[in-house]
Formats: structure tokens, C-alpha cells, sequence
């Protein structure tokens, strides 16, 4: 997949060494959402420090990084999932498409639906495979029921889960494999036509099977939808993404496109981490 | 440290791994936790039986106590032998004492024999003073437990009687003395004169009552005659004079010739019986004034006749049994104009042939019948029973006559053979259709379902229904689970899933204590604080029901959209209910202090006054004051269970839902309730079934009485409450007592019915709705 990458640049730092093709440069891409010096407090800790990015559209990002440096918090701050823990606070600003979603003119569950987010564990309500799909349109009050027929079908389609379950609409969404449950929820989330996914470790609780199908899948969505990834998995970084950031006790440090980063990373932090010195 | 330990293992010559202990103590641990192990499983097993074991013996002890209500009834004969006293004259009545061990009988040719009913060995004889120029034309006996019989004689004169046994005890037990009186005395002649012109009595009825004797005659014209001894204790000196008084009666319409006569205790009733089959019915109670009310033929059979006609016991049922076998129930009955008919209740199972006499017992509602062709059935009639039936001898029965505990009887034939009977028939009052169904007790006008145990009066009808007291049970934990359930679930809704922890740290402990709360100080404030604060202050019950929502909607509104957002942040994220609480007291103050002027306004300044006018019943402790106390008793169970099950539908599922652009809202009804729901029905099941358990607020706050409707302003009987009160009061062993025992097993049974169902269907649910 690295050949998909094209070749890019960081702003600041000119050419890199070349792997072969063309890279993708970041700063050519379209802005998708824009983190502005953030700082997030839970409490009187500090889990994320002056973090300043830019998410392109239409691309596939990761979050990469040791175990609560801040990645998922970071991944949760773009939907505002973490206004549901009570002690956190934020300072800064997170703009999806050039408007802070901090803003208190903000409908959260507005911005909710625009930016979609997929957990670590499959996590479908105990309702039909058919209800779990249409919950995101029942909820924006879709009562038809063809459209509703027409978007389910369309999005099991889209996340490739359409010919496993097509007979077996009204079964309880348990019945399905850890796999087929986490495309299941994909094609929730993508039902309700979000501009961005968050994925929070998708596959990190599934086989390596299901795991090389949801990152088939996450190619094929990055056609229609920016898609930002928080992985563990360093070869599944590399394998889906086009730009990568590697995050350390809530700083960022490193944010480039992934060939750079897994190639040629410009902080020996970011290179221990790579390769498995970190620690 | 870590070096000593070491050392000390390799001194001891055991692992290599220093840190571990040696073999031979590792074999040690693992046996010692081997028996831990071992013992744990058993204990725990052990006591998890006993707790089944435990719950099979509740229900073993009641079924034990309840089972010989349903023991069938039987009669064996003892005995027989011939006439004690003699063969050669007829016996008109025979009686046996309470114990079994002396009878007595009276035959045509004067005389009372006391004997021995096990052999019949006569122990006393009495020769009745009656004239020997007069024959004896008519017999009667008044209700068995007055001991009284009368002769009629052909010369207008009658004789009542009475047999006393008069036991004594000695050193060597139970003596008897017997003897006979004479209780109403013509001076100082004990016989006593119906008829001046000295016609003779065709029949004759006896009975007595509060006021004394009653004497009725039918004379051989067809003329009627009653005679009163009119008893008056004086207050001053305390005595007894007797005022005898003769009244003539209407005579039977058509000529019809009486065959028996019938009065009542109370002295307001007679009936009459003759011989086409009909029975007419005298209004007595002005005797001077007397009238014929009423007549009706008693024996539905074409050509039958009445030939076995008496009272049962409080003379109010009379039982008629026909020359076709038949045998019925009839009671006096007012109709719309308030006049008493002869009305028919119910039958019994027939005999094959002729009915020749009626036996009542003498302390309870049944009775023995024997036919012409030796058979003896015994019935009840409250529950409409036919509890045992046997064939004694091969002759006609003539007389039968009851031991006063009803376990003995006594059988004579036409040849004056006698029969000892034995009776085992401890538990007549019960059958399905006296506990469930509708019964037509004595004094009603249809037939009802009543429970009322006792009453001051021994010839009190014994009414058992369990129908008020289930439905007693099922109103009071109704309209409990109506206050709470709301309630309750929508708090635990609340404060699970929108209240900032912090607040829920306060919250639902506060609530769960309130489940300590002894049930009596909530029935005691129920019944002697709200009981009256409600039926004062009624109408702000209603105004509450209707003005807290909306003062709380409003306060929502003003709070969310009308106040500025720098007031709104002095109240921290889930701390707004709290806001809420001011709002509460001032709509609780706001609709009592209003009570008076909607009472002023809308109801005549009385609203219990108007709901009366209306026609509705309003009894001071009722269904809305247990509602409310029980309702008290039971949220904290429906809440804790309820707010532990939404507080567990796990962070992933309502995450889920808000990254899919839900709201809270949306995602409480579509998500959290859905996943909650075999928690909340078991909730809510728990919770029904305490309120069908309790006690004691029902006991101390709804009056008691068994109503059978679901008026919310009457009160109830529970069996709960109903075991409570008259367990101390039932005697040991009696059916009373047994039917107690049965309440106890219907309630566990209910429980036990409602606490499966939940768990069967919460099971269903949970299969359906537990996320993995």
C-alpha cells in the first residue's frame, strides 16, 4: 500500500529522500479539521499539550503513539466525546471546516452526525442488523421507509457487509461475528453521510482476517470520507495511512506524511518509537 | 530481606527459584488450599440447598395446615341396637349430649329415656306429666341446642319440655344427672292451654328466642293459634316475669291442613308447611296483627309433597326435603317493595326416596337429611355441599337426631332400631365454589362475595369468600405501584444517566435508606397523619397531580431558554433538579393553601361532602392514602434496582449512539431503556410483589374492610392484613383458622406465580437485549 503513497514535504523541511513515486505533501492538501493549540485538562492533569494540527480531507490520518499519550483523547476531542467526562476541559480550538466546534452556537449532536466515530469494540445496540443501520437516520427523524431500505442496503454495501447479511436483515445484531459487527458499525456511522470517521483502534479487538478487511475497507471510504485512525499497530499505520502523527505524554511530535515518518522521521523520539526502542 | 529469604530457601534444599517456598511447603499450600477449596464448595452448596430446602418446608407446613380441609367427609356406623326404653312405641326425637356419652329420647308413649348412645343401655327414664285421658296428636322440637321439645294433645293443651343432663365430674370422671323441666308453666301446671274450647292441635311449633318462648298451634278447624310467655326481667330487682299472651292467627287460605310449624328466634317469623307442598309465610311481629305475607309451593315435583320441613341453625335458611327426595334450601328474601318472600337459594343432592327428616346441627350451618329408604346424607349449606351419604340398615328412617358437636348421629328406623353414627365432617364450610365464587349467605338478597369470619352471635354464617381479600391484595399493591412506578423509574432514569455523579453520590443513597424505613412508622404516619390531612385538604391531591408537572415543565422552560446563560452557570452541569427542589415545596405549599378555595369554588366548600353527593363512596383511610404510604415502602426497591440497571447498560452502547448524532434524550428511549428493560421489569416485578406482601401500612392505613371494588376513595382488606388480624384471634385447628392457612398459601403461591413469570421473562429479555 505504500506505493499508493505519493511523495510529500513537510513545510518546513524541504525534500525528503525519495522511496519511489510520488508523495503526498501535506501542505497541498485541503483542510479538513483544524486543531488549534489545544490543551485539555481532565481535572488538574494535563493530557494534551498546545496540540496544533491539520487534518486533510479526504485522506486517511493516524494517530500514533505509546499507550496514554493522548492519541484517542485527541481522536475524541473532534466530536466532542469528551464533553461527557465531567472534570475534562479544554482550552484552544478545533475548527472543522473553518468553524470551531467549541463554539457555543455548536449543536453537538449536530456535529455529531458530520463527524462519525467507530470504537475499539464493536459496539452494535441490541436491536436487528436492518434497526442498528437505520438508527442514525431514524434518530434525523427519516420515517420512510424506502429511503430507509434504500440507505441501509447502500451502507451495508459500502462497508462490505451487504452479501454476508443481506438474508438475515431482521437477525439481532449479536448474531454477527466481532468482525462483521465492526463493519456493521462502520455502515452505521457512514449511513448517516458524516464528512469525517474517527476510528478509534478499529481492529485492535479482531483477528487479523477481519483486520485485513476493515483496512481494505478504510481504503475504499477515504474515496468519500476524511478518516482519522488511532492505531496501536504501527504495520497498520503504515499499511492505511497518508499522514501519520506520532503523539508522547500529550505532545505532539511529529506530524508528516507516513512514508516520512516511517522512513525518515525527523525526531529521534519519533525513529525509537518506529522501531521498537521506545521504552 | 529478599536475601534472607533466599538463603533460607536453599538451606532448606528445596527449589533453585529462590523466592518461592521449597516443595515440601508448596505441597502443604496446595493441600490447604485444596480443603479451603473443598470446604468453600460444600458450605456454599450446602446452605444454597437449605435455603431451597427452607422455602419447600414453608410451603409443606402450609399445605400441611390447609390439607384437612380437604379430607372428605364420612359417616360410619358405630352401633345399632334395639330401642332403649322399648320397641313398642315410637320414637319422636332423639338427641345426644356434647360429648358423646348420653342421649336421650322422647317416644309417643311419654316417657324421656336418657341412655348410653355406644350400646344404647337405658340410664334414666322420665315420665312426662301429661294427662292420660288425652292423646298425644302433634310433636315439635325448637333448634337442637335449646334442648327443647313440645307435645300437642287432643285437648287443646301442649307440654314443652326440656332434657338436661347435667354433668358433674368426680374423682371418676364425667356424671351425669339428667333430668327434665318444664320451662313455661301454667301457674304451677306444667301443661299449658292453646285452645279454651279444647280442639285438638293438629301441629305445633316451638321455638325460643330473646323474648322467650313461642308456642304456634294449627287446631283440627284449621284455626291458628299463637301463644307467647313474653319474658321481663326487671331492673330494679332483676326478676324474670313471664306474661303469657294468645293470639289468633289468619288460617292456611284454601282449607289447607298444616303439618308443621316453624318460629323464628327473633320472633318475627312463621312458616307453616302443608300438605300440597306448600309453605306459607306469616308476618308475626305484631302478633295481634298478624298476616298471611306470602305462600309457596316448596317441592317443585309434580304430585310431591313437603314431608321433612325445619330451620338450620339461627332459623333463617329453612331446608325442605319432598316425598320425591329432593332436598332445597329456601330463605325469606325482600323484594323491591321490602317485603319478605319465600325465595328459593339452592338444592341439594337428592335422595332416592322420601325425605323423612330434616336434622340441623346445632352450632353450625348444616344439617342431616334421612329417607325412606335408610340412607343418611349430611350437607352444608353455605357451601352448598353434600359432604358424605350412607346407607344405614334397610328400613325407613324415621327420626335422626345430632350430637351437639355434630360428630354423632343417631338413626331410627321404622321397627325402632337405632343406629350410632359416626360423623368426622370437621371443615363443611369450604369448597371451591365458597372461596371463589359467589355465595347467597342467609339475610342477603343475592348472592355476593363476602368475607366476614365471626360476628358476636353464635348462629353467625361463617362467610370465607378469599375473592375480596385477593383483589383487596391486588388494589392496594395497584394503586402503589401507580405512585410509584412513575416515580420511581423516572428518577432512577434521571439520576442513572443525567445527574452529575457528585449529586447521584447523595442521591441514591439518601433513597435506598428510605428502604430501611420500618413499614409501621410509614403505616402509622399514613393512617393517623395523611388519612386526615387527605380528606381535609382533597382537593390539593388532584391540584398536585396537575400543577407539579407543569411548575416543573415551566421552570425547565424558563430555566433552558428565558434565563441568561451567567445565571444558569451557578448551577454546575447535573446539578439542575436541585434547582427543581424550591419549585416542589412552593407547588406543594401553593396547592394545600389553594385546597380550601377549590373546595369554596367547585364543591360547595366541601369536596368529601360532594363526593358523597355524587355517590361516591369516600371512607377516610383508603386505596389513595396506601397508594401513596405503600408507594413510599416500595420506590426505593423499583428505584435502586432500576437505576442500578440503567446506570450498567454499558458507556459503549450510549456512546455509540451519541457519536451517531443522538441526543441524551434520543439515546435514553431508543438505547439505555431498550438495554435496561430486564432490569427495569424486574425492577418493577420486586417491587409489585413487596407491595403484595406488606403488612402492616396496609394493616394501620386501609381500614380494613373487604370491599370488593377498586374505588380509589374506599379502602381494602389484604390477606396479608387479613392474616395479621385474625391469625390471634382463629382457634387453633378450626377452619377459620385452616382457611388463614390457605390466604398464607395463596399469597406465597401468588408471589411465587409473579416472582417466576419476572425472572422468565427478564431471562427472555436479557437473551435479547444484553450487549456482549
Amino acid at each position: 500500500m505504500t506505493e499508493r503513497n505519493e511523495p510529500i514535504t513537510h513545510g518546513m523541511s524541504g525534500a525528503l529522500p525519495d522511496s519511489g513515486g510520488e508523495r503526498l505533501k501535506l501542505s497541498r492538501q485541503k483542510p479538513c479539521i483544524e486543531v488549534d493549540k489545544l490543551n485539555l485538562f481532565y481535572g488538574s492533569t494535563q493530557a494534551l499539550k498546545s496540540i496544533s494540527l491539520t487534518i486533510p480531507e479526504k485522506r486517511v490520518t493516524a494517530f500514533i503513539g505509546p499507550s496514554g499519550c493522548g492519541k484517542s483523547t485527541l481522536l475524541r476531542c473532534c466530536n466532542r466525546m469528551n464533553d461527557l467526562i465531567d472534570t475534562c476541559r479544554i482550552e484552544g480550538e478545533i475548527r472543522l471546516d473553518g468553524q470551531n466546534i467549541y463554539a457555543p452556537t455548536i449543536d453537538v449532536a449536530e456535529l455529531r452526525r458530520k463527524v462519525g466515530m467507530v470504537f475499539q469494540k464493536p459496539n452494535p445496540f441490541p436491536k436487528s442488523i436492518y434497526e442498528n443501520v437505520a438508527y442514525g437516520l431514524r434518530i434525523q427523524g427519516v420515517k420512510d421507509r424506502r429511503v430507509l431500505d434504500e440507505v441501509v442496503e447502500k451502507s451495508l454495501r459500502r462497508a462490505a457487509l451487504w452479501d454476508e447479511v443481506k438474508d438475515r436483515l431482521d437477525a439481532n445484531a449479536f448474531s454477527l461475528s466481532g468482525g462483521q459487527q465492526q463493519r456493521l458499525v462502520i455502515a452505521r456511522a457512514i449511513a448517516i453521510e458524516p464528512e469525517v470517521i474517527l476510528l478509534d483502534e478499529p481492529a485492535s479487538a479482531l483477528d487479523p482476517i477481519s483486520t485485513a478487511k476493515i483496512e481494505e475497507l478504510i481504503f475504499e471510504l477515504k474515496e468519500e470520507f476524511t478518516i482519522v485512525i488511532v492505531t496501536h499497530n504501527m504495520q497498520q499505520a503504515a499499511r492505511v495511512s497518508d499522514f501519520t502523527a506520532y503523539l508522547y505524554l500529550g505532545e505532539l511530535v511529529e506530524y508528516d506524511d507516513t512514508v516520512t515518518i516511517f522512513t525518515n522521521p525527523k525526531q529521534q523520539a519519533t525513529e525509537d518509537y518506529i522501531t521498537g526502542r521506545y521504552g | 530481606m529478599n536475601d534472607t529469604a533466599r538463603s533460607e530457601a536453599r538451606s532448606s534444599g528445596g527449589s533453585d527459584r529462590g523466592f518461592l517456598p521449597d516443595g515440601e511447603a508448596r505441597r502443604k499450600l496446595r493441600r490447604w488450599r485444596g480443603v479451603k477449596d473443598h470446604f468453600a464448595r460444600y458450605s456454599v452448596g450446602t446452605f444454597g440447598v437449605g435455603v431451597i430446602i427452607a422455602l419447600a418446608l414453608i410451603f409443606i407446613y402450609l399445605f400441611s395446615e390447609v390439607l384437612p380441609m380437604l379430607r372428605p367427609a364420612g359417616i360410619d356406623v358405630a352401633s345399632s341396637y334395639a330401642a332403649p326404653g322399648g320397641i313398642d312405641t315410637d320414637t319422636r326425637y332423639v338427641a345426644v349430649n356434647r360429648h358423646r356419652d348420653l342421649a336421650v329420647r322422647y317416644t309417643t308413649d311419654r316417657r324421656a329415656v336418657f341412655f348410653l348412645p355406644e350400646t344404647g343401655a337405658v340410664t334414666h327414664e322420665v315420665d312426662l306429666p301429661l294427662p292420660a285421658d288425652a292423646d298425644v296428636s302433634a310433636f315439635t322440637f325448637a333448634e337442637p341446642r335449646t334442648e327443647l321439645v313440645a307435645y300437642g294433645l287432643d285437648d287443646g293443651r301442649a307440654l314443652v319440655v326440656q332434657h338436661r343432663y347435667n354433668e358433674r365430674f368426680s374423682e371418676t370422671g364425667r356424671q351425669y344427672r339428667p333430668d327434665v323441666v318444664f320451662p313455661v308453666m301454667d301457674g304451677s301446671d306444667p301443661l299449658t292451654v292453646i285452645d279454651t274450647v279444647g280442639r285438638r292441635i293438629k301441629a305445633i311449633g316451638l321455638q325460643r328466642g330473646s323474648g322467650g318462648v313461642s308456642i304456634a298451634a294449627a287446631l283440627e278447624d284449621g284455626d291458628m293459634r299463637l301463644v307467647r310467655f313474653e319474658e321481663r326481667t326487671s331492673f330494679m330487682t332483676g326478676e324474670v316475669t313471664v306474661r303469657r299472651v294468645v293470639h289468633e292467627l289468619p288460617p292456611l287460605p284454601q282449607s289447607a291442613l298444616a303439618t308443621r310449624i316453624l318460629l323464628d328466634i327473633t320472633g318475627a317469623h312463621m312458616l307453616v308447611g302443608d300438605d300440597r307442598g306448600f309453605l306459607h309465610y306469616y308476618d308475626i311481629r305484631r302478633p295481634e296483627r298478624a298476616t298471611l305475607v306470602h305462600s309457596k309451593r316448596v317441592v317443585r315435583g309434580g304430585g310431591a309433597e313437603v314431608t321433612a320441613l325445619d330451620y338450620l341453625l339461627g332459623t333463617v335458611s329453612i331446608v325442605v326435603g319432598g316425598s320425591d327426595g329432593s332436598v332445597s334450601q329456601y330463605m325469606l328474601v325482600r323484594d323491591d317493595d321490602n317485603i319478605n318472600q319465600i325465595t328459593f337459594v339452592r338444592d341439594f343432592t337428592s335422595h332416592g326416596a322420601a325425605v323423612t327428616q330434616v336434622m340441623p346441627e346445632y352450632i353450625r350451618k348444616g344439617f342431616a337429611t334421612a329417607d325412606a329408604a335408610g340412607l343418611v346424607q349430611i350437607h352444608y349449606s353455605t357451601s352448598a355441599r353434600t359432604l358424605a351419604r350412607e346407607q344405614v340398615g334397610d328400613r325407613p328412617l324415621a327420626v335422626i337426631g345430632f350430637g351437639a358437636r355434630a360428630n354423632a348421629l343417631i338413626a331410627v328406623d321404622d321397627r325402632e332400631r337405632f343406629y350410632h353414627l359416626d360423623v368426622r365432617n370437621p371443615h363443611p364450610e369450604v369448597s371451591i365454589r365458597a372461596l371463589w365464587g359467589r355465595v347467597w349467605y342467609e339475610g342477603r338478597s343475592q348472592p355476593e362475595f363476602v368475607w366476614q369470619s365471626s360476628s358476636a352471635t353464635d348462629e353467625f354464617e361463617g362467610k370465607f369468600s378469599l375473592m375480596p381479600l385477593t383483589l383487596g391484595t391486588l388494589k392496594a399493591a395497584f394503586y402503589a405501584m401507580l405512585f410509584a412506578m412513575p416515580l420511581a423509574i423516572a428518577g432512577a432514569i434521571y439520576s442513572a444517566y443525567f445527574m452529575s455523579p457528585k449529586m447521584r453520590g447523595l442521591v441514591k443513597p439518601s433513597i435506598e435508606v428510605m428502604e430501611a424505613l420500618p413499614t409501621v412508622i410509614l403505616g402509622f404516619l399514613a393512617g393517623l397523619w395523611l388519612a386526615p390531612f387527605v380528606e381535609g385538604h382533597l382537593p390539593s391531591v388532584f391540584s398536585l397531580l396537575l400543577l407539579m408537572p407543569l411548575f416543573m415543565l415551566i421552570t425547565a422552560f424558563v430555566w433552558t431558554t428565558v434565563l441568561a446563560p451567567f445565571v444558569r452557570q451557578f448551577v454546575p452541569p447535573g446539578w439542575e433538579s436541585a434547582v427543581l427542589i424550591p419549585v416542589v415545596l412552593f407547588t406543594g405549599w401553593f396547592c394545600v393553601s389553594l385546597s380550601p378555595y377549590i373546595e369554596l369554588w367547585f364543591f360547595n366548600g366541601d369536596m368529601r361532602q360532594w363526593l358523597t353527593d355524587v355517590g361516591i363512596t369516600y371512607d377516610q383511610r383508603n386505596a389513595l392514602v396506601v397508594g401513596v404510604a405503600m408507594g413510599f415502602a416500595v420506590i426505593p426497591t423499583i428505584y435502586s434496582i432500576t437505576e442500578d440497571a440503567v446506570f450498567n447498560v454499558p458507556k459503549h452502547l450510549t456512546q455509540g449512539s451519541l457519536a451517531l448524532g443522538a441526543t441524551p434524550w434520543q439515546t435514553v428511549t431508543k438505547v439505555v431503556l431498550l438495554t435496561a428493560s430486564p432490569g427495569i421489569f424486574s425492577a418493577v416485578m420486586i417491587g409489585f410483589g413487596r407491595a403484595v406482601g406488606e403488612t402492616m401500612i396496609v394493616l394501620m392505613a386501609t381500614g380494613n374492610s373487604p370491599v370488593m371494588n377498586f374505588n380509589i376513595f374506599e379502602g381494602m382488606r389484604t390477606l396479608s392484613a387479613n392474616i395479621a388480624v385474625e391469625m390471634p384471634e382463629a382457634a387453633v385447628g378450626g377452619t377459620h383458622y385452616r382457611i388463614l392457612f390457605l390466604a398464607a398459601l395463596v399469597l406465597f403461591v401468588l408471589t411465587f406465580v409473579l416472582n417466576t413469570a419476572a425472572e422468565l421473562v427478564r431471562d427472555r429479555l436479557r437473551k435479547r437485549y444484553s450487549s456482549l
